[in-house]
Order: structure tokens, then C-alpha cells, then sequence
């Protein structure tokens, strides 16, 4: 069925985002935009398909996808925080210096087969109709992301850690005053975030294309910088703005298989233009929404 | 926000003796640089011309909406927007107009692109206040696409039977004039033109002036009176209009036919060399030179030392990222 | 402060000398041969099965020198690299993506005595040379295999742009399949990619969710559409090169390249200087008959009735018996393209802008 197909392939396709995307919002609520994400996936992704490759399981893979993701969160977090350097123009160097190192390091691997990650049905749950296919029938590691939404919506409002990281978000002096370091806050943040963005990258390789090439990730971690925006910095709808995308990537190609005469291309443009529509459509009075800090390195200088 | 300069004590900035750089002292590194790849990797002047080009139009186009204080990741959309505008006028009059006519024609359109595309997000940005960091950067993502359907479709070129993605190539009128035999086109000293009207444009004019005040302190500039969204506005189509320019000038000097993958990165190397000297356009021209040399390189780094051509990013990212450290963040409110 | 401004530029002064003295010293050039690739050499596809061919030439040449430059876009990018092949002494280039024509003939117009030979290419020029191999013979070979072995009669076949060579293969596969199994369907979805495994990934799960239990390709890197299939416990069919360990259950069989023996002859006859009049100066096009397609070996998927058609059908393509372009052949709206009993050549195919009737799927734009 139509839908169902499509809702399927969205969780299919968005979930290396996701993972991304919820990375992004633990660091911009620390007040730290991190458009290095994009090369956390690309270094997870690798990190993760050459360790799976010797060690033979693909957990490992995502272990140490995690651990360099945490190295790369670490390395903008030096920059960022301790040097003071520009957030935006550190990221996207950090992005293009991963680009270079994987495509080097991986050139070995474009021709490797790994254990991967296996489709694990839940019992009985992925029997339900419809609900069954979308939400059950997937790798565990989708399982995680999905749950990593509320989890963390749990964990930001919720927890002590969570007030912290907010409150360094909106002002570093207050979260001084009452005692917490805003670097340490923004490197843990910066980091944690890295590594969900690793993870993302190991999903993709471990559980989806089954393949490394340069560059496979192709933009995708800078679509979950954008979602975070669309979503408000709110865990639970940067899961949902995932899947939105996830599903725009699915729909052309399910469209076309089904032989509907629509330009590819204008169908690719969806995920884009919709992000941006949706941005527009609920941003009036969404700067004001933003952590102040993250504000700061946008400049306020504007309407 | 407790905004502080230095963290007191000596800070390895201070070591570098970097923190009271000579003005002069960055150009000089960046053409050193550029002359040691040069040397090392065997990377021809003309070729590192050729390529610089197009990076001093979209280092400008990130400086200029810079200096008022916005911040242009869409340089790689604009550069796209520009060429596809430009080839559709070359597509439509290169065999009724003569070079003489069709040429500027042509550079109006890339213009024309690349402020439409900027004026996008610069409309969202000053209607709904959306942040034009987010808004370009999306952008990037559709030019392609958009360039994708033209020439898979209604501009694929007809007498081209195998369906290849492209269009038709562009009759002598629609080319930039190149010097003798070389390849070297006409666009190379434009860009030097460029940087040197985005010069006197910042540094000399009222425009330049109000879009200054506004890039270093918005509050002023607003309790000043200055007409801020429209500096804002204007400061950002500017930054797409050198882009699309930009994007014109590969098209017409090298390229010769539209088709995917031209110009794939510019944008973002662009960024990059405008960040590198701080935004000040007459030092993105070494800028652009040293990043134009290190893109080079990589042909020699696959063909005879057998490692991907992307490596250079590496080196790319690794200078500015030397750079960005090193000066570190005196400035206001950004990180 | 002015002290360490000059201690900095004298460093960067010695910088420089010393890198002058640096530069690379030219001896005498043996022969060398240049090969560019569009994507990596090692894709279990399109460009792996070039690189196999140039290693023959490789080592039918030990004393020559073969420069190899990966993921070449198909961009003026192509004509530097080209260009610094040719600094470093080649005579013979191989561009060998389809979309590396353009590039090599500005650079061929440039350099009238190095020798050009594109792959695929429909244009040539004094110095280049085009060569090609009608792979879509051992498609409809492959094509039988899939009508045989399908259970649902839904065929999917992932590719990247209509180009006509992609076109040809489609139509020969659905033609094949419809041969041995009237009721058989292909359905084609475009990537608009040679290469993205993100792509190639979620198009390939669709079309299982579709219904299709073989799944094909045209793609330049073929692993990823095989192992996913694979997963998903539907059959494949391979392209370009063997990638039958990725699939040991599902792997019925598919056409691969045989480039090394053309490769070695096509230089052997431009270092006798017998480039310009022989059949590699104009548009040479191959096939089973030469040797340059072969079929991929048999995989667990391919029970013995489907191994004896499709040899069968190989040893006609061979003998040249069967043709797998034969009218009358129509198009997805019905209109007759190739009517009956004719039989175009390969050069009249490469005209192709159809897909024939029993396959799902619009050409794009």
C-alpha cells in the first residue's frame, strides 16, 4: 500500500538523520551550532565500516563510531569554546577536513563486505496493521533512534543535567553563577552530539546502503542542522522533521516505481523546500524561542 | 554573557606573537603558500588562475553580506543560480547576438540569478526574521536539482541522441574571450575588478559605511537610523549577485554547456577564503589563490601519488583551521 | 614586533627557494598510457571492470607506464586531468565514462598526437577514437534468466540517467524476459546517480516493496543493490563485473565486461602506428562475438533449465544467431519502433529514446 510504503521507507531513510538531528539539538541547547555534523556521519560511517570489517560484528562498528564521533564533537568543541573561533566557519572546515581523511583513509574499504545490521521484527508488535511494518520491522539501532526522541525530551526538561544544559544555552553567566562551567557544559554537549551524529553515519553504512564510498552521507548532516531549527531545538519534533524528510526521499522513488510521470529532480527538492516552508511558516516569533546563546552566533543583527 | 577578549595569562596566541599581526602578514603567508604547492605539486599558473576565479567571486559574495553582519553559506546555490540563468540566455540568443552584446546580456542574467536565489532567504530574512545561515544553506540543496531538471529535460541538447545530461554547447558569442591559445579567459581579471569595486564599495561609499556600523554593533546602527533591513536585504543580494556572477563567468570562460557537477564545492571554498583574511575582500585574492593551487594539487596527489583527490580538503580545512584558532575570537558575540 | 615580521618572512623566503629546487626532474618518457575513471576503480562495477582492463594492458606492457586518475567528474575537471597526464608524458588516453567525451575532445583538438579512445562515446574526431561493447546482448540473456526464475513476474531494474545505452539494456532485459515468460514486468527507477548507495538502497527496497523478486541494474557501483537484495530475499542479476559472493543464495547470473584483451589490442596497434584507419578511429563497437561481453558466472539462484536457456541463448548471441533487437518492437504506447523482421544495427540502436511495452517506468525530464 501506498502509504505504508512510503511511511516505511521514511523511517528507512531517516533514521541516519535523526540521529544526527537530536546530536545537533543537545549541542545547540548548550548554545554551540555544529555544522561539523555532517562530517561526524561521514567519520562515524567509516569509523564504524572498518571496524566492522575486522572485528566481524557490527556492533563494534557502531562503538567506535561513537568514540570518534566523540573525538570530532571534541575537536569543534576547541575550537568553539576554548578558541573562541567562529562557530559557522569552524564547522564547515571541520566538515571539509573529514571529507579529505575519509575519502583517503576509505579508499581501501569501497570494496568490503560487512556483517551488517539485520532487520530484528519485534514479536507480536510487528504483526499490527500498518503500525507493524512502519514502526517495527527495523534494525535495532532504529529501534534506538526512535526511542532517543523522547528520551531526550525526558532528559532536557525533566533532569537536572537537562536544566543545566538549558540554562548554559540561554545564558552561560547564569549557569556560572549557580556553579557549572559553560565550556565543560558546551563540550559534553558538543561531544554527545558528535557522537549521536557518528552513530547516524554508522546506521547508514552498517544498516542501509551496506557500503562505503566518499562521500556517502551527501548533505545529510547538514539537512539535521536545519531540522533542528525547523524543530524548534524540541527532540520529539526533530524526530518527526527526520521522517518528514526521510519520507520526501522515499516518495519520489516510490512514485516512480510505480511508474507516476514526475521529474525526479522536482520530487527531490521536496525535503528542501519543505523544510524551508515549514521554517518560515512557524518562525515568526522563533528567534525569540532560540537559546539566547545560539542567537549570539547568528548575530542579532536584523529585524 | 560574560564576553571575554583574552582568558588572561598567556594564551598560545600570545606565544605566536600573532596577536599583533602586521596587516600585511596574512597576504604574504597565503602567497607563500601558494607558491610552495605550486612548487611542490607541479601545478601550473594558468590552471591555478582559472580556478581561483570562480573562488574570489564566492569569497567575495560570503564577505560582503559578512561585513553587515549576516552570514552567507549560500555562495555554492547562487554560483548555480547564476550559471543557469546565464546559460539559458546563451541557450536562447547565442546565434542572433554578437559576443559584444550577448556577453554583458549574459553577465546581467547570472547576476540576475544569483540575487534572485539570495533574495530569497534575504526576503525571509527580513519579513519572518528567518535566519539566513539555515535558509541559503538549504537553498544549496535545490540549485542542483533544479539544474538537474533543465538539463534533463526541457534544455537537454536535442542533437545530443544519447541522452546525456547536458545542453547544447554555446555557439563563440556565448564565450568569454580567452588570451592567444591558453585557456585563460577574460573572467580572471574580472574577478580582480571585483574584489577591488567590493573594496571601494565597503570601505568608501555611505552604503559600505551603514552596512559596517551594522556588522559590528546592530544595536547602534538601529538607534542610529539606519534603514536596517534594507541594508541587511541589500548587503545579502550583493552576496548572491557576485556568486551568480561568478557562476556566469565559469560557464561562458571554461565550461562552454550547462551541465551537473560544474562548480560542485566552489561555493564552500568560498566560504572558507573569506573566513580565512576575515572577511576583507582585497586579501580574498590570495585567498582564493592558495585554495585555487591546494584544489589543484589533487590532480597530481591521484595520478602520481595514487591518493583520492579530495584529500586537499584536508590541507584546505587544515589552513583554516590554523587560522581560525590562532586569531581566535576578539570579536563580538560569535561563539 | 618588525623583528618577527621579517624572522617570519625570511622563513617563508627559504620556504620558497627550497621548494623551487624542488620540482620534478623529467627524464626520458617511456611509453605511457593514461585511464580516467568517473568513480572509484574498485566499484564492483563500471569502473572496476575498466580498471581490470587497464591492469591487462598493464601487464602486456611492463616497461610502460600507466597513470590511473579516479573519480574524474564529467566536467571541464576532466580536461586538466587529461592535460596532466599529458605533461607527464602519455600518448594514449582512455577516458572511460560516458560523460568524459566532451572534456577529451577539447583536449584531443588541443593535442593532435595523443591518441584518444573513449569508451562509449558517440562522436569522434581525428585523434579519438570510440569503442563500446553492445552489453545489452547478454542482457537479454540475463533477462531470460529473470523471466524464468521470477515468481511474481515483476522484474526491477535500477539505473541512473536514460541514456541510450541504459535505454538499450532495459528494453533487451524486458525483451528477454517476455521471451520466456510473456507475463514478465520490469520496472525501471532512475537515480539520477551512477553512484549514491543512499539511493541505490532505498530504490531497491522499493521496488521489493513492489513486488519485484529480481532485481537488476545499470549502476556503476553494483554492491549495494545486490547485497540489498539479497537481504530482502529476492534474486539478482548482475552488471559489469561479478559481485556473485554478495548474493550466495539470490545470484542467478549477469553481463560483465571483458575489457583487457581489447585494451592490449587497441595500444598494440597505436604503438604500430596503425591508429588512424583502423576500426578503433571511429565509432567500434563489440560484442559477445569478440569476446569483450561475457556472461558472469551461475549462481545458486540459477536451476539447471534456466543455465541451459541462457547458454544457449549466449552460444546464439555468439554465432550471431540471435539478435535480441528483431521487429517487430514497440514502444510503451504501442507505437511500433522497430518494425517486423528488421534488424538494426548497433549503430542505429544508439539512437534509442524508448522503453518498450511491459516496462513500468517514464523517462525522466
Amino acid at each position: 500500500m501506498f502509504v505504508e510504503d512510503v511511511l516505511i521507507g521514511a523511517v528507512r531513510s531517516g533514521t541516519a538523520v535523526l540521529f544526527a538531528a537530536e546530536g545537533e539539538v543537545i549541542s545547540e541547547r548548550s548554545g554551540v551550532i555544529n555544522l561539523g555534523t555532517e562530517g561526524c556521519m561521514l567519520t562515524g560511517a567509516l569509523a564504524a565500516f572498518a571496524t566492522a570489517s575486522w572485528s566481524g560484528s557490527p556492533w563494534v562498528g557502531v562503538a567506535a563510531a561513537a568514540g570518534v564521533g566523540v573525538l570530532m564533537g571534541a575537536l569543534h568543541a576547541f575550537f568553539v569554546v576554548t578558541r573562541r573561533a567562529n562557530q559557522l566557519a569552524t564547522g564547515l572546515a571541520i566538515t571539509f577536513l573529514a571529507l579529505g581523511v575519509t575519502a583517503a583513509l576509505g579508499s581501501d574499504y569501497v570494496a568490503v563486505e560487512v556483517n551488517p545490521l539485520n532487520p530484528v521484527p519485534i514479536p507480536l508488535l510487528s504483526d499490527l496493521p500498518f503500525v507493524g511494518p512502519v514502526l517495527f520491522n527495523h534494525d535495532v539501532l532504529t529501534y534506538c533512534g526512535l526511542a532517543l526522541g523522547p528520551l531526550l525530551w525526558v532528559l532536557l526538561n525533566y533532569t537536572r543535567w537537562g536544566l543545566v544544559l538549558r540554562a548554559t544555552g540561554e545564558s552561560g553567566a547564569v549557569a556560572f553563577a549557580y556553579g557549572h562551567s559553560p565550556s565543560r557544559v558546551r563540550y559534553l554537549a558538543v561531544m554527545a552530539g558528535g557522537a549521536l551524529a557518528a552513530v547516524g553515519g554508522a546506521q547508514l553504512v552498517l544498516a542501509y546502503t551496506l557500503n562505503w564510498v566518499e562521500n556517502v552521507t551527501v548533505g545529510r548532516g547538514f539537512v539535521a542542522v536545519a531540522l533542528v531549527i525547523f524543530a524548534a531545538w524540541n527532540p520529539l519534533k526533530a524526530t518527526a522533521g527526520a521522517f518528514v524528510y526521510g519520507g520526501a526521499v522515499s516518495l519520489q522513488l516510490q512514485l516512480q516505481a510505480r511508474g507516476v510521470d514526475i521529474s525526479p529532480f522536482l520530487l527531490n527538492m521536496t525535503p528542501y523546500i519543505l523544510t524551508l516552508a515549514i521554517l518560515v511558516a512557524a518562525t515568526r516569533g522563533r528567534a525569540q524561542r532560540a537559546p539566547d546563546e545560539i542567537r549570539a552566533v547568528f548575530g542579532t543583527a536584523g529585524a | 554573557m560574560i564576553a571575554t577578549g583574552h582568558r588572561g595569562g598567556v594564551s598560545l596566541r600570545h606565544v605566536a606573537g600573532l596577536h599583533r599581526l602586521h596587516a600585511l602578514t596574512l597576504p604574504l603567508v597565503l602567497l607563500a603558500g601558494f607558491v610552495v604547492i605550486s612548487r611542490v605539486f607541479d601545478v601550473s599558473l594558468d590552471d591555478t588562475l582559472i580556478r581561483a576565479t570562480p573562488f574570489v567571486f564566492t569569497g567575495l559574495a560570503v564577505a560582503v553580506p559578512a561585513r553587515a553582519g549576516l552570514v552567507n553559506i549560500g555562495g555554492e546555490g547562487q554560483f548555480v543560480a547564476g550559471m543557469v540563468f546565464a546559460a539559458g540566455g546563451a541557450l536562447a540568443l547565442d546565434d542572433k547576438l554578437p559576443a559584444i552584446v550577448l556577453l554583458p546580456l549574459l553577465g546581467f542574467l547570472g547576476a540576475f540569478g544569483g540575487f534572485v536565489w539570495a533574495g530569497i532567504a534575504a526576503v525571509l530574512k527580513v519579513t519572518v526574521s528567518l535566519n539566513e545561515a539555515l535558509s541559503t544553506l538549504l537553498l544549496n540543496f535545490v540549485a542542483p536539482l533544479l539544474l538537474g531538471y533543465l538539463v534533463f529535460g526541457p534544455w537537454k541538447d536535442p542533437a545530443n541522441y544519447s541522452n546525456l545530461p547536458q545542453t547544447a554547447e554555446f555557439e563563440d558569442s556565448a564565450r568569454l574571450p580567452v588570451y592567444g591559445l591558453t585557456q585563460l579567459h577574460l573572467g580572471i581579471p574580472l574577478a580582480l575588478v571585483a574584489a577591488l569595486v567590493v573594496w571601494v564599495m565597503l570601505a568608501f561609499t555611505r552604503w559600505g559605511f551603514r552596512a559596517r556600523v551594522l556588522g559590528g554593533n546592530p544595536e547602534a546602527a538601529r538607534r542610529s537610523g539606519i534603514a536596517v533591513r534594507r541594508t541587511l536585504f541589500i548587503a545579502l543580494v550583493a552576496g548572491g549577485v557576485l556568486a551568480g556572477l561568478g557562476g556566469m563567468i565559469e560557464l561562458t570562460g571554461i565550461e562552454g554547456r550547462l551541465r551537473p557537477g560544474i562548480g560542485v564545492g566552489f561555493g564552500y571554498i568560498g566560504f572558507l577564503a573569506s573566513w580565512l583574511v576575515g572577511h576583507r575582500p582585497l586579501e580574498i585574492l590570495p585567498a582564493a589563490l592558495l585554495l585555487a593551487s591546494i584544489s589543484i594539487a589533487g590532480d597530481s596527489l591521484q595520478i602520481d601519488h595514487n591518493l583520492p583527490s579530495t584529500s586537499v580538503y584536508i590541507l584546505m580545512a587544515l589552513v583554516v583551521l590554523a587560522v581560525l584558532g590562532l586569531r581566535g575570537g576578539t570579536r563580538r558575540a560569535e561563539g | 614586533m618588525k623583528r618577527r615580521v621579517i624572522w617570519v618572512s625570511l622563513v617563508l623566503v627559504s620556504l620558497v627557494l627550497a621548494a623551487g629546487f624542488a620540482g620534478s626532474v623529467h627524464g626520458a618518457t617511456p611509453l605511457t598510457i593514461g585511464f580516467l575513471y568517473v568513480g572509484p576503480k574498485n566499484d564492483y562495477g563500471y569502473n572496476q571492470a575498466a580498471y581490470q582492463g587497464s591492469l591487462a594492458v598493464e601487464k602486456a606492457f611492463p616497461n610502460a607506464k600507466v597513470l590511473q586518475a579516479e573519480n574524474v567528474p564529467e566536467t571541464s575537471e576532466a580536461e586538466r586531468v587529461m592535460e596532466r597526464m599529458i605533461d607527464d608524458g602519455a600518448s594514449i588516453i582512455f577516458p572511460t565514462s560516458f560523460g568524459h567525451l566532451d572534456p577529451a575532445l577539447n583536449v584531443a583538438e588541443r593535442h593532435p598526437d595523443v591518441i584518444f579512445l573513449h569508451q562509449g562515446g558517440l562522436k569522434t574526431a581525428e585523434n579519438l577514437g570510440t569503442y563500446f561493447g553492445t552489453i545489452y546482448e547478454t542482457q537479454y540473456a540475463v533477462g531470460q534468466a529473470a523471466g524464468m526464475a521470477t515468481k511474481k513476474n515483476k522484474l526491477g531494474y535500477v539505473v541512473a540517467f536514460p541514456i541510450a545505452q541504459t535505454l538499450l539494456n532495459i528494453n533487451a532485459f524486458e525483451l528477454g524476459a517476455q521471451s520466456v515468460n510473456p507475463k514478465a514486468k520490469t520496472i525501471v527507477v532512475f537515480t539520477g546517480s551512477w553512484c549514491d548507495p543512499a539511493k541505490q538502497a532505498e530504490a531497491a527496497n522499493s521496488l521489493v516493496d513492489q513486488g519485484a523478486d529480481v532485481l537488476t541494474q545499470h549502476q556503476d557501483c553494483t554492491k549495494t543493490i545486490v547485497q540489498t537484495a539479497e537481504r530482502r530475499h529476492v534474486l539478482s542479476a548482475g552488471y559489469h563485473v561479478d559481485a556473485s559472493k554478495f548474493a550466495p543464495k539470490g545470484w542467478l547470473t549477469g553481463s560483465v565486461w571483458n575489457w583487457g584483451p581489447l585494451f592490449v589490442k587497441m595500444v598494440k596497434t597505436v604503438e604500430a602506428g596503425k591508429f588512424h584507419g583502423s576500426p578503433y578511429s571511429h565509432r567500434y563497437r563489440a560484442g559477445v562475438k569478440e569476446g569483450v561481453i561475457q556472461l558472469a558466472p551461475f549462481g545458486a539462484a540459477a536451476t539447471p533449465a534456466i543455465r541451459k536457456k541462457v547458454t544457449a541463448t549466449y552460444n546464439g548471441l555468439k554465432s550471431g544467431k540471435i539478435k535480441p533487437f528483431t521487429g517487430p518492437v514497440k514502444d510503451q504506447s504501442g507505437k511500433v519502433e522497430i518494425p517486423a523482421g528488421k534488424t538494426p544495427t548497433a549503430t542505429e540502436l544508439e539512437d534509442t529514446d524508448y522503453l518498450v511495452q511491459g516496462v513500468t517506468g517514464k523517462i525522466p525530464g
